[in-house]
């Protein structure tokens, strides 16, 4: 799988279609991944892939918009691509997108890993990614058939006062530091709205009430085009399940526009169309 | 001889501080060890690395009102927010009481920022020693070390069952417990893996200009991440807000490797570009800092090592810019 990623890589490199590959390489604690830009063939030794490779590259896709970049993806990572695409973020033809069928990412931190897969990884229905140039590692014939939500399920088992204490514990830990937008491949407005100063949506107060707006704003803003790479969740320092919050999303899209974000590039998203016809209002 | 205190007095000890001040101490919060209020001793963390965030949020704390403005019979107060609480921080490490000393450059240099001159007057440090240094550590490299006492009020080692005690300021004599003698030998400080730091100032100047900046930024996320777990990053942002009538001045954390710090009124923003942006952490921490102040802007507690998303290693940028002029 390595070697037919760096063959490839070296390819494109000498052949000039590409004057960058985005992959993975081995970080500074010898066990996790971390990103790599290879510039030049030689460099292309340095990419790795296994199964802690969890970043979602296609973030970095919008840094380079006018160059024509080489991208490793993951199953959940293409589905990212599409989603820019769709809304005319990226060009398909500024990205050779090197697939690799997903062996599921495991649980990691800092100078450990587990045998374990990531819960995401557990309930995951796209291992092969939905769009590629080249396509490395053999498909399964078919995905698995699991139950997607199991997680969210549990959460909704809860009373309304024990989900609301749940998250006002949770937001109380925030720093803001931003990483969830940061890492999020459908985070890219120029401006967000908590850094707007007028109007004035959110304030910059680290505290319990404005975080919480900025963890529910967040997670609202990705309805119907978050696409499960679970990286928010990854990044955060304080270990706020904020994935839990864009699955819940996910799922009620699912169950009400039979919709996933970002499994082509064409289907337009539920949120960005308006049908004459279209009924709103609850209990319809 | 040492001072020593048992492990079961250590812990009455703390629990009769915390009748008279407000206690903080490194505490289990799901996976996370943070420095929080203690509401029962049991809940104090003794047997963990380091905290998940560093003590400096009870100096400089991620949101505090500065000032607040009240309109009376037509004229503006101003009404200057003020410190009461006696608080006592068990448990910082010698990186992070070195930290503190640092923090207090830029906030005690003249004129001095009243609200964080009575943070640190009313705040007394326990320190504990390291008993095992982590991978990411190299406190050694930057002016401190694993059994560094010289930036708390007291000082603890864990030795046997309990640990060795040394009271060092007037501070520390207030609350200092009764302590035995006892005939017990400190643990050997634990080897921590130094970095190449020597010279890397002069290193860093020359590198300026270098496109490595560029090409390191290539994977940075440019969140705030780095900046907030860091014990000696100070920046913040200002804003005004209105609550009932009562006019607030608030400051909360900020980071340079924000999008937007730099901005400025017209839309301009002189540090756009990301290598740029990366630049200037590593530089404000090895180069500008030092320039200013006489010491490193890092204390090597490895915290943005383990926290940083895609792995940008103060450790691993450091020995790049060694080589950086070996190059050329």
């Amino acid at each position: 799988m390595i070697e037919e990623i760096r063959t490839k890589a070296r390819e494109l490199l000498e052949s000039g279609t590409v004057d960058c590959v985005i992959g993975y390489e081995r970080a500074t604690d010898g066990i996790n991944a971390r990103p790599l830009f290879v510039y030049d063939a030689a460099g292309a030794d340095r990419l790795i892939f296994d199964q802690t490779c969890t970043h979602n590259l296609v973030k970095y896709l919008r840094n380079r918009k006018d160059k024509v970049t080489g991208i490793v993806v993951k199953g959940c990572d293409s589905r990212a691509v599409n989603l820019l695409i769709s809304e005319h973020q990226i060009e398909r033809e500024k990205a050779y997108i090197i697939g690799v069928v997903c062996p599921g990412i495991v649980e990691t931190g800092w100078n450990k890993k587990s045998d374990k897969l990531r819960d995401i990884c557990q309930v995951c229905r796209q291992h092969t990614p939905v769009v590629y140039d080249f396509l490395v590692g053999e498909p399964p014939a078919s995905e698995p058939e699991v139950e997607p939500y199991p997680d969210v399920a549990a959460m909704e088992a809860k009373t309304p006062a024990e989900r609301e204490d749940f998250w006002r514990e949770q937001s109380s830990r925030c720093i803001r530091c931003y990483a969830c937008r940061q890492v999020c491949p459908g985070c890219y407005c120029s401006e967000c709205f908590v850094e707007r100063l007028d109007p004035l949506w959110v304030g910059i107060r680290i505290a319990p009430k404005e975080n919480e707006m900025w963890n529910s704003m967040r997670a609202f803003h990705l309805t119907g085009r978050c696409i499960g790479c679970n990286q928010c969740e990854r990044v955060c320092p304080m270990n706020i399940p904020l994935s839990l919050l864009n699955r819940k999303l996910e799922k009620e899209v699912a169950e009400t526009f039979h919709f996933q974000a970002g499994m082509d590039a064409e289907t337009p998203a539920p949120f960005a169309t308006f049908e004459k016809d279209e009924k709103i209002g609850i209990g319809e | 001889m040492s001072q020593y205190i048992s492990k079961q007095d250590l812990l009455s000890w703390l629990g009769k501080l915390r009748e008279s001040h407000r206690l903080a101490a490194p505490v289990r919060v799901d996976d996370l060890v943070l420095f929080k209020k203690v509401e029962r001793v049991e809940d104090i963390a003794l047997d963990f690395d380091n905290t998940t965030l560093s003590p400096k949020e009870f100096f400089f704390p991620p949101t505090e009102t500065l000032f607040y403005a009240d309109r009376k019979d037509g004229q503006v107060e101003l009404v200057p927010a003020e410190v009461t609480e006696e608080t006592v921080i068990f448990g910082i490490r010698p990186c992070d009481a070195k930290g503190i000393a640092t923090l207090d450059l830029p906030y005690m240099e003249e004129p001095g920022d009243a609200l964080y001159q009575q943070h640190r007057d009313r705040t007394t440090l326990i320190g504990l020693s390291c008993i095992k240094a982590c991978p990411e550590c190299f406190c050694t490299s930057m002016g401190s070390g694993p059994d560094d006492a010289s930036n708390v009020d007291i000082m603890l080692t864990e030795a046997g069952e309990g640990y060795i005690v040394q009271v060092l300021t007037d501070k520390g004599k207030a609350i200092a417990p009764q302590l035995a003698e006892k005939d017990v030998q400190a643990p050997p400080a634990p080897a921590v893996t130094p970095v190449p730091s020597e010279g890397i100032s002069e290193k860093m100047r020359e590198a300026f200009d270098d496109p490595y900046w560029g090409r390191l930024a290539d994977r940075c996320l440019h969140c705030s991440m780095c900046s907030y777990v860091c014990p000696t990053c100070y920046c913040f942002d200002i804003r005004d807000y209105n609550e009932n009538g009562r006019a607030n001045r608030v400051r909360s954390w900020e980071s340079c490797q924000s999008p937007g710090f730099t901005k400025i009124a017209g839309g301009h923003d002189p540090r756009a570009d990301k290598g740029i942006r990366l630049r200037q952490r590593f530089g404000h921490k090895l180069l500008y800092f030092p320039e200013h102040f006489g010491t490193m802007h890092c204390i090597g507690c490895g915290r943005c090592v383990r926290s940083c998303p895609v792995n940008i290693d103060i450790r691993e940028i450091i020995q790049d810019v060694q080589k950086l002029g070996a190059q050329k």
